[in-house]
Order: structure tokens, then C-alpha cells, then sequence
């Protein structure tokens, strides 16, 4: 951890820009009484939302060829499975479309704020099928645990090779860029967020109550509330005789500071006191009676607060994780027809969660400010299985949304629709199924949108340490 | 300001905003520890700095300012002024002030100042802290890892009989089993109406009672909290975090009966038998694609799962559960699971289902969870197929055979022993053994013999657990610093009814609790269960699998459920809850102990973790408790310091983080 690096940094900030001091002096009344009322965003706000798709979503029917040739090619060995062109939702300026289930995104499409990033996945460096076939397991161009969750879900939140690592890419992009917040989930205490000192902020969803019942500050008005609570205060500061506790102590005494300030932002519900028009008025298509009606859309509408409540969440650079699982469709991915079953009903969360947060940015004028990225454990293979289902590949096909996207183009190189080709990692007839290896990284995905988020060279470098093995190709350009 | 977050010495005013605010006034240059010290004490009458431990040696923090920071022991240090990240080791430090002693580090800061005391109580002055009773302490200890919570009773019970006789005890009770909920005649419905659009199941509690697996979760936790054979349940509960179904994916409440009564007829069996039950059950086999799995293309979900969750993992490891060779050398490759794949094709539902539309895929039976999946030859692959261990199968062989050259070749395979080994103890005992405590428990099931535990069999469980129980790091009596575990909060749930002489029927600690806490029984989000064995604690070098699931929410949802039990008395039994009891304790047997504060706070400390608590907080407890007199509420002062002291017992690290 370059600790000078970041020190020096936040005093060279200190002596250019005081005036803008004022965003990190939080809520509390000596900051106002200092510097008087504040804009609610930074000029120069970003936030960057990462979307995991738990369980590896098939990229293949997410993204589908619209042109002719290749459709027939991918429909020729997707069968059942093959999403048909005239479902396609357009992907204007582009030869692609999206399955039918994401037709909410059609309006985001349109505006050219929909970028596809092709045939992403986890890469040490630069990898040809030779030299994949060629590399001994366990050896460093050859990532760790491939095909398994567990081992490429870590790849794909900590933008290493090693399925032991104990860190995130936006747990240490946060904390090389000194955002005033960890990573902010909403969708549980994923790696993603992890720095070596730090745990991701994990936030309950709207209409729950973070925080300690009889502990609030009301409650401490009644003098054996307040002699309970100067009990908890004096066990979570002792040093502890075991590093576990420590650490458990140490989150509780965060816990309480972190609600004491997001409580009220957290509780408040569509339609409820706190909430704000533009925001509901853009989930109100998945809300029903008062209730957010899928648990993505639960969780982005928490982001959209937060956002929305930059005054409260302070910083002018906040990353956060949401999630969404069931995408591992190894038997009946499809029902009935190619565009209904298990994988139509999650695209169609996804989506209508999506296209309800994308509004959300545009209604609350930050549009260009909030870009959402999805990503997964894998691509799924191209040749289907005889349960009417895909099993575990590599190389995925990702969606970018956000009015600083630029959209109407495609980005990475879409994988060659050939069985047992260059592109797929097997040869023998036995292990021809379509797993694509990876043309472009997660390194240089992350780095892209990292690139945006304000980050330089060398605090990609820093957040992104296999970055340099991509050499210049560090951004992509879909932001 | 994009200073980077940590935890922040408490200052009335707020610590950070202060001083940055102060110094950004005075110059806007380089914030010393005096200046920001000086700042601090302009502003208000601040505590005076002091000495205060933040690591111990290895471990890594960060100064958000420079302070004064020190490394070693007592009376031996080596001092800095530093900022930002600090690793407390004898390199970063630039000597070593104590060799071959633990050091420590500490920083030079502000505490906070404890509230005013309240006014003393007229009852006399609290008792000071018993000595710690070694034994009582074992005994309570063994009662944390091998039951669902310690209760007087039990540790008594313990003292008296020594560790590995109860255990041999407790492995010769009969079994506590699943029994409510429906039958299989929902997969027995040849009409076209749905069973539960039929009059005579109609309800609100039809797909409750029939489907879903709520009824499992009274029985868990009536049995959890009241029956004898506590540790069948504890190992019960710990395989089925391994070999993981879901509620979420599969339904039929009297499959996962079935399937849940035999992790519990099998708990001190031989995991080569779990195995074999696992893979034969008909709701795995929903759960991970293996029912019908067909040999012309067969899907790789079970095959996958099976050897990286169930068995053997991803990379190879040494006996000690270390990673062989240093890093991460897979233990299979994706033909090998292939092959796995294959050779576990043609397996059909048992006989006894029935829809209205017949049985499909043609040649298979209905879906019905009555009993083990039956072979479906023609579906099943018969090329000869290279396994693991040595193991293959020959041309033309069927689907029984290959089941048991499958586990043949998994319970053969060196990694079985540790990788189970390892999350056994994690389940029960600590969530970092060491290397050393793996490779001895990695023995005991390899030889099937621990002491006069087990048969002799590889996979012999009863050896296993008794290994993982009586080693020396689960019984010794020495704190060791990266020892202990988060308790789960299933754990938590059940241990402090337990302790508190409480009841429950499960149904608030299912919707209510299991959802707010992330671990509602039988229903983990995937079969990865509800957290991974590998997470990382941050700010520390250690894993600690319930972090995976606990978090700033979660944190004071933990406090909110002690709140729940003690201040708003639970919950009242339920209308649609059979037999239903609600959930509440019963602090009438420490309500008389309640005149003396120090001895109230000390048996419920005891109850907890086996001792008492540390000397600041327990004296800081002791305050809280006593300002309940006859004076501030005449009835209810007893009850009422009794319920403040079990709330702060239970929320404190000694007993949220078992050691």
C-alpha cells in the first residue's frame, strides 16, 4: 500500500483547493458553520455502479448478432436456444441487439447510451489459444479456478489471476483515488469492495432501519439508554486478545458512525417522506404499492438515493456494487420459447432495473456524471447442453449504460462463432463447446472506466496490477 | 476532501473534521500530531492522549495524521511519528526492540471519555470479578463448539463426564429428526388443478407447509434449542453448509425432509456415505441439474459442484490444508469434470410421481422425492473414463458401478481429508487453524480412527469430529490471537435463547431474523452456501467465514435482535404456527441475582464465554446495570438490570466472536 503516495496527494490537494474543503467536513454543524451551504454535487461528480450478474450470465443471448450472416451462424448451433433477429432490441449504429427481456433499455439504446464490450474476461496478459494450450496449469498466463463460480467471481471483483486475493478493484481504486467513502454496496459484502484495511459500506434497502434500536439519539435522552450505550461505546474501543474480534469491534464502532449519518437517507421509500419525485417517477414502473417490486430495483434505487444524497453521502467519487444472482442456467435456461424460461425472467429484472436508474440519472440532471456496468463469473458456452441449458465458458459480453457512454459502437472483438476455432479454448472434438478465451481483460475494462472516473496512469497501475501487461491499450474508449 | 476512511480516534466534536478544519485555518501546510493535538484542545476540554494498543505485531493499520506510534512490549520500544499505512513489524520499524517475544503496537491518541456515572445505587457496591475457572471455562468453550449454545446445565453436565466423554455420550444419543410439514402428494397430482388451487388444500399456508421449507426451519430450531443430541445437530448443520441445497431453487417440503434427516442419520457415519446419499438424492439432483442428466450432452452443474464443493476442491493441497507447491495448482481440469459428468448420467427420479401429462423426458419417472434417484440405462454413458485417483471406468459399465467408482476416486483423492477437514473446523471451532491442527484432523479421517473414536474406515466422521473437538487448539486453555470464529448468526440466534433458559419455534428466526442477518436456514442464496470459507477479515491477514455475511447493517442488526428477545419480549406464538411457542427468553432464574449487580453481570459473562469479561467493560456493564435500584423503577428494577446486563453480555466481542 503506497501510503506517501496517497499522503502526499491529499496534502498537495490541501494546499491548491481549500475552498472546496467544505464537501469533506461532513454533516455535522461545524462544518456548515464554517463554510455555509454547500451545492449538492461536486461540479465534477462520478460515480461508476458495477451490476454482478451471480451465477455467469450467457452473454451470447444478452448481445445477439442483428446482421444476417452472423445470426445464421449463431443461431445454427444455439438451436432452441437462438434468440430470433426480429425479437432483437436495436443497438442503433451497431450490427447487434439485445434480448427481447431488455426491451426497457430500448430508450437508453436509442440515445446512444448502451455501449456492448465484447469478449471480456480474466487475463494475466494477452493470451492465444496456442499459448493457452501450450501453458501448464497453475502457471501465470493461465488464470486461476477457470470455469468454477467461486474462483472467477473473485477474478472478476479483484481484476487479479489469483482466486486468493483479499482485495477489490473498486476497494483499491477508492482507496488509491481517496474517495471519502469505501465502495458502497447494496448488494452485501461482496470483494469487490475490499481494501487490506477496509470493508466495503454495506447498506440495507429502502424502507429498512440502519441502525440500533433504543440507541438513537433521542433514545439517549433517558439516562439508562445513555449508560447502555456508554457501555457498547467502551466494548467496542478495548483492544481485543484476538485479531477477529478486533476486527468485529472495530466494525461496530464504524457501524454506529456510518448510521448515525445514512439512517435517515437509507430508510426512505418511494412515496414516503424524504423521497424525491424524480427518482420515483422513474421506478414507478416496477413499483407497486409503495414497494419496489424486484431486489435489484430495490438496490438501485438505494444507489439513486445515495447519489441524489451526495450532501448527506458526501465526496465527488463514489463507486458502488449491486448484484444480481440465479443466472446459472445449466438446465432450462430456456421454457417453451427461446425468448421465455429462466434467463428471459432475470434479463428482464435486470433490465427494467436498469432502464428505471438510467432515468433516475437523467430526471436528476446527472446523466453524464453515473455510469453502471454490469459483470459476471462468465460467458456460458456457445453449444448448448441437453438439458436446454449452457454450462461455464470464459470470455463474456458486458453492457456499459450512462449518458457519458459512447454508445452506437461495439468495443473488444466479438468472438468467432466457431466450434473448436481460434477462439475457443478446446480442440479435441470432445471439448469443442464454445469457451471463449478473452480478447479483452478485466484489467482493461476496469481501467477504462477508471480512466473516466478520474483516475491516471499511475493510479490505474496501482488499483490494476496486471494492467501493465496489456500495454497501451489501457482505455477502450466506450466512456 | 478525498481523505481516505478509517476508524477515527472519538472526539466530542468529531476527531477528523476538527482537525483538518483547525489546521486548514492555521495553514493549510503539513498537519503535525501537537498542532492537531493543540487544535483539538483550543476547541474544548478533550481527554488527554494516551497510549492505546491498535494491532499486534504482523498485523497493518493506517493514521489518517501522524501520531505517535510504538512497537514492542512493555518497557521495550521502539517509537516513530508516522502517517498513513503502518505495518507492525520489526522491518517497518527499522529494529526489533523485543526478540522472540509477541509485540504489539500502539498509538499515542484520544480516547473516548466514558459517560458520567450514574448515581450509585443504594443496593450494595457490586462484587469484584471471581477468578477464571479453568475448567468452567473448557467446559463452556466445548459447549460454544459442539452445541447450539452453552447453557449451565450443559456445561455442569460437561465438567463432570470431561470433553471426550461427553462427546462419546453425545454421538450415542438417539437422533433428534425432521418431521413436519407435508408429503409427496404434491408430486402426485394427476389433475389439472394445481395442489394448492384445490379446495382441500386451499389455504394461506398450502405452498408454505407443502413446498417450501419453513416446516424444517421449526424443527431446526426447536431441536437446536431443546434436544439432547446437540452435537449430531451442530455436524448436521455444518454438512449441510457443505453439501449445500436450497430452498430457493427446488421445492417439495418432504424432499428436503428426507434429505436433511439424513445428513443427520450420517453425521458420525462415513462421508463417503453422505456422498453417496447426496448424489442419489432426487432434490440434488433437481438442484444441480443431475436428474436426467443425458449422456448425448450431459450439463456440468453437479459433476462441477460435486468436486469443487463437495469433495475435493479446486487446488491441490497438502495434508495440512496448505496449497501444494505454494500457490494455486488446480486439482482438475474442465475434462476431467467432463468425464465426471458422464460417468454420472442416467439417473431418473424414484418411482411414485405422477403429473397430468405423464412422465417426460419419455423413459424417465415423474418428478418425486420419495427416495433415492433410480438409474435410467439408456441415458447413461458407458465409455470407459479416466477418474481421479487412479480410478477408471471400463467400456460398457452402468450407472451404479460408476456412482461407486466416483466416490471411490473422491474419498481416495489426498485433498478430501483436508478440504472437509479444514471446514469442519471452521464449522465448529476456528475459522484460521493452524497448519498443524489441519494435518491432525486430515489423519483422523484418512486412518478412521481418532483415540477410541471411529471404525477405522476412511471418512469415518465420528473420528473427524472428535479430532477436530479434543485437539490441543480447541481445548487449550492459551488465547491464541488468530484463533476463535465470528459466531453465525444462527449461532447467535440460538445460543442466546439457550443460555437465557428461552424458547423458540423457529418462525421469527426464519422470515424475520434469517433474512435481516443473511442465514435463513435451508434457504442459502446458491449452493456456495451463505458465505465462502475464504473471506478475507480486513485489517487483518486472517479469513473469517460469517464476515462474508456481516457488515455495518448487520452489525447493529446483531444488537437489534438482543432488543428484540430482551426489551420487546420476543415474539408471541403465532396463529398459523403449529404448535407454536414464539420466541422469548426467560430471565427469571437471574433475576434473582440482580441485587448484586457484579455477580449478575459475572453468571451471565460465564454463561456466555466462560468467564468474566474484561476489567473496563465489565466495570462499565456493572454501571449501566446498577442505575436500575428500587428507587428509579420500584417493580420491575430486578428484571430490568437483568435484561440490561444479558443485552451487554451478549453484545460484547468475547461473546460475539468466540475464541
Amino acid at each position: 500500500m503506497n501510503h506517501t503516495t496517497s499522503f502526499d496527494a491529499r496534502r498537495r490537494w490541501l494546499l491548491q483547493s481549500g475552498a472546496s474543503c467544505a464537501s469533506a467536513l461532513g454533516v455535522g454543524s461545524l462544518g456548515n458553520l464554517l463554510l455555509g451551504a454547500r451545492p449538492a454535487h461536486a461540479a465534477d461528480y462520478k460515480a461508476l455502479v458495477c451490476i454482478f450478474l451471480y451465477g455467469g450470465n450467457d452473454g451470447l443471448n444478452t448481445i445477439v448478432p442483428s446482421d444476417a450472416a452472423r445470426h445464421a451462424q449463431y443461431s445454427g448451433v444455439r438451436g432452441a436456444l437462438a434468440i430470433p433477429r426480429d425479437r432483437l432490441v436495436a443497438l442503433p449504429g451497431t450490427e447487434f441487439g439485445l434480448h427481447p427481456s431488455l426491451a426497457a433499455l430500448s430508450a437508453a439504446a436509442a440515445a446512444g447510451h448502451i455501449a456492448p464490450v465484447f469478449n471480456v474476461g480474466p487475463l494475466y496478459a494477452p493470451l492465444t489459444k496456442a499459448q493457452y494450450r501450450a501453458t501448464p496449469s497453475g502457471a501465470a498466463l493461465k488464470p486461476d479456478g477457470l470455469f468454477s463460480h467461486s474462483d472467477q467471481q473473485v477474478l472478476w471483483e479483484t481484476a487479479t489471476t489469483h482466486s486468493q486475493e483479499r482485495t477489490g478493484w473498486g476497494g483499491r481504486a477508492s482507496a488509491v483515488l481517496g474517495t471519502v467513502n469505501p465502495v458502497i454496496s447494496v448488494g452485501g459484502s461482496a470483494r469487490f469492495g475490499l481494501t487490506t484495511l477496509q470493508s466495503p459500506l454495506v447498506l440495507p434497502g429502502p424502507g429498512s432501519t440502519f441502525g440500533a434500536y433504543g440507541l438513537q439519539p433521542d433514545d439517549l435522552k433517558w439516562a439508562p439508554m445513555a449508560a447502555r450505550k456508554a457501555a457498547i461505546d467502551l466494548m467496542y474501543a478495548q483492544p481485543q486478545d484476538a485479531a477477529l474480534a478486533d476486527a468485529y469491534s472495530r466494525m461496530q464502532r464504524d457501524a454506529f458512525a456510518m448510521s448515525q449519518r445514512l439512517g435517515a437517507l437509507v430508510k426512505v421509500e418511494p412515496g414516503k417522506a424524504g423521497s424525491i419525485a424524480a427518482i420515483d417517477s422513474a421506478f414507478a414502473s416496477i413499483t407497486v404499492s409503495g414497494r419496489i417490486s424486484s431486489g435489484l430495483g430495490r438496490q438501485l434505487y438505494q444507489v439513486a438515493k445515495l447519489i441524489a444524497g451526495n450532501a448527506t453521502v458526501q465526496g465527488d467519487r463514489q463507486i458502488f456494487f449491486a448484484q444480481a444472482g440465479g443466472f446459472d442456467t445449466h438446465a432450462g435456461q430456456i421454457a417453451g420459447s427461446a425468448t421465455e424460461g429462466e434467463h428471459a425472467r432475470r434479463l428482464q429484472e435486470v433490465g427494467d432495473a436498469l432502464a428505471a436508474f438510467y432515468t433516475a440519472m437523467k430526471n436528476l440532471g446527472l446523466g453524464q456524471s453515473v455510469t453502471a456496468f454490469t459483470q459476471s463469473d462468465f460467458g456460458r458456452t456457445f453449444k448448448p447442453n441437453s438439458s436446454n441449458g449452457t454450462d461455464h465458458a470464459w470470455g463474456n459480453q458486458h453492457l456499459v449504460v450512462g449518458g457519458a457512454v459512447r454508445g452506437g459502437a461495439t468495443y473488444g472483438t466479438y468472438p468467432q462463432l466457431v466450434l473448436g476455432g481460434d477462439d475457443d479454448v478446446g480442440t479435441e472434438s470432445w471439448e469443442q463447446h464454445g469457451r471463449w478465451i478473452p480478447t479483452t481483460s478485466v484489467d482493461q475494462y476496469a481501467a477504462t472506466l477508471l480512466g473516466w472516473f478520474g483516475a491516471s496512469d499511475a493510479q490505474l497501475d496501482a488499483a490494476l496490477p496486471n494492467l501493465r501487461n496489456f500495454g497501451t491499450r489501457r482505455r477502450l474508449g466506450f466512456v | 476532501m478525498r481523505a481516505r476512511n478509517e476508524v477515527k480516534p472519538r472526539h466530542p466534536l468529531g476527531g477528523r473534521q476538527v482537525r483538518w478544519a483547525t489546521a486548514l485555518m492555521a495553514s493549510g501546510a503539513l498537519i503535525t500530531a501537537a498542532g492537531a493535538a493543540a487544535a483539538a484542545t483550543t476547541v474544548t476540554a478533550a481527554p488527554k492522549p494516551q497510549w492505546v494498543k491498535v494491532t499486534d505485531e504482523g498485523g497493518a493499520f493506517n493514521l489518517a495524521d501522524p501520531k505517535k506510534v510504538r512497537f514492542g512490549v512493555s518497557g521495550r520500544w521502539v517509537q516513530k511519528s508516522l502517517a498513513g499505512t503502518v505495518a507492525c513489524t520489526s522491518t517497518f520499524f527499522g529494529r526489533d526492540p523485543a526478540k522472540g517475544v509477541a509485540k504489539q503496537c500502539q498509538v499515542y491518541k484520544v480516547v473516548a471519555a466514558p459517560a458520567p456515572a450514574p448515581a450509585p445505587a443504594p443496593s450494595p457496591a457490586p462484587s469484584g470479578p471471581p477468578a477464571v475457572d479453568a475448567a468452567v471455562r473448557d467446559a463452556v468453550r466445548l459447549a460454544t463448539q459442539a452445541s447450539f449454545g452453552n447453557t449451565e446445565a450443559l456445561a455442569a453436565e460437561i465438567r463432570t463426564q470431561g470433553a471426550s466423554k461427553w462427546i462419546a455420550s453425545q454421538m450415542a444419543l438417539a437422533t433428534s429428526r425432521y418431521t413436519s410439514g407435508g408429503n409427496g402428494t404434491v408430486h402426485q397430482n394427476t389433475s389439472n388443478t394445481g395442489f394448492c388451487d384445490k379446495p382441500a388444500n386451499a389455504g394461506p399456508n398450502c405452498w408454505r407447509d407443502n413446498f417450501s421449507t419453513i416446516p424444517l426451519v421449526w424443527d431446526f430450531y426447536r431441536n437446536a434449542i431443546s434436544k439432547p443430541d446437540q452435537l449430531r445437530q451442530r455436524v448436521a448443520f455444518a454438512l449441510q453448509q457443505i453439501v449445500v441445497v436450497s430452498g430457493t431453487e427446488a421445492d417439495g417440503t418432504y424432499g428436503f425432509r428426507s434429505y436433511h434427516n439424513t445428513l443427520l442419520d450420517n453425521a458420525f457415519g462415513n462421508y463417503r456415505q453422505v456422498l453417496k446419499k447426496v448424489a442419489l438424492s432426487p432434490v440434488m439432483g433437481d438442484f444441480l441439474n443431475n436428474v436426467n442428466n443425458d449422456k448425448s450432452a450431459p450439463n456440468e452443474n453437479f459433476a462441477r459442484e460435486l468436486l469443487q464443493l463437495f469433495a475435493v476442491g479446486t487446488c491441490q493441497l497438502n495434508t495440512d490444508g496448505s496449497l501444494r507447491g505454494g500457490a494455486c495448482a488446480p486439482t482438475y481440469d474442465n475434462d476431467m469434470v467432463r468425464s465426471y459428468a458422464y460417468a454420472l448420467t442416467g439417473w431418473t427420479y424414484p418411482a411414485g410421481g405422477a403429473t397430468p401429462w405423464g412422465c417426460w423426458p419419455k423413459g424417465t419417472n415423474c418428478r418425486y422425492y420419495g427416495g433415492d434417484m433410480v438409474p435410467v440405462e439408456a441415458r447413461h454413458d458407458t465409455v470407459a473414463r479416466t477418474l481421479m485417483s487412479g480410478v477408471s471406468l471400463a467400456d460398457g459399465h452402468k450407472a451404479p458401478a460408476a456412482l461407486e467408482a466416483v466416490l471411490d476416486s473422491l474419498i481416495a483423492h489426498p485433498n478430501t481429508a483436508p478440504f472437509i477437514g479444514k471446514q469442519l473446523i471452521q464449522q465448529l471451532v476456528s475459522s484460521n487453524p493452524s497448519a498443524a491442527y489441519v494435518a491432525r484432523v486430515s489423519a483422523a479421517f484418512t486412518s478412521g480412527k481418532y483415540a477410541s473414536f471411529g471404525t477405522g474406515q476412511r471418512g469415518d466422521l465420528a473420528a473427524t469430529v472428535a479430532a477436530v473437538l479434543l485437539d490441543p487448539e480447541a481445548r487449550s486453555s492459551t488465547v491464541i490471537v488468530n484463533g476463535g470464529k465470528l459466531r453465525d448468526p444462527v449461532l447467535m440466534f440460538t445460543s442466546v435463547l439457550r443460555g437465557l433458559n428461552g424458547q423458540s419455534d423457529g418462525d421469527a428466526l426464519s422470515w424475520w431474523w434469517g433474512e435481516e442477518l443473511r442465514e435463513h436456514v435451508f434457504r442459502p442464496p446458491s449452493v456456495f452456501s451463505f458465505y465462502p470459507p475464504d473471506y478475507p477479515v480486513a485489517g487483518t491477514a486472517l479469513v473469517g467465514p460469517s464476515f462474508g455475511i456481516h457488515n455495518a447493517n448487520a452489525a447493529l442488526q446483531r444488537l437489534n435482535y438482543l432488543t428484540y428477545l430482551l426489551d420487546w419480549g420476543g415474539s408471541a406464538a403465532a396463529a398459523g404456527v403449529p404448535n407454536a411457542i414464539g420466541t422469548k427468553v426467560n430471565l427469571t432464574a437471574f433475576t434473582a441475582d440482580a441485587a448484586d449487580a457484579g455477580k449478575l453481570v459475572d453468571r451471565l459473562s460465564v454463561i456466555a464465554t466462560g468467564q468474566p469479561l474484561p476489567t473496563a467493560t465489565r466495570a462499565e456493564i456493572i454501571k449501566a446495570v446498577s442505575w436500575w435500584t428500587v428507587s428509579t423503577d420500584k417493580t420491575n428494577w430486578q428484571i430490568n438490570r437483568a435484561k440490561m446486563a444479558a443485552y451487554l453480555v451478549f453484545a460484547t466481542p468475547s461473546y460475539q466472536v468466540q475464541r
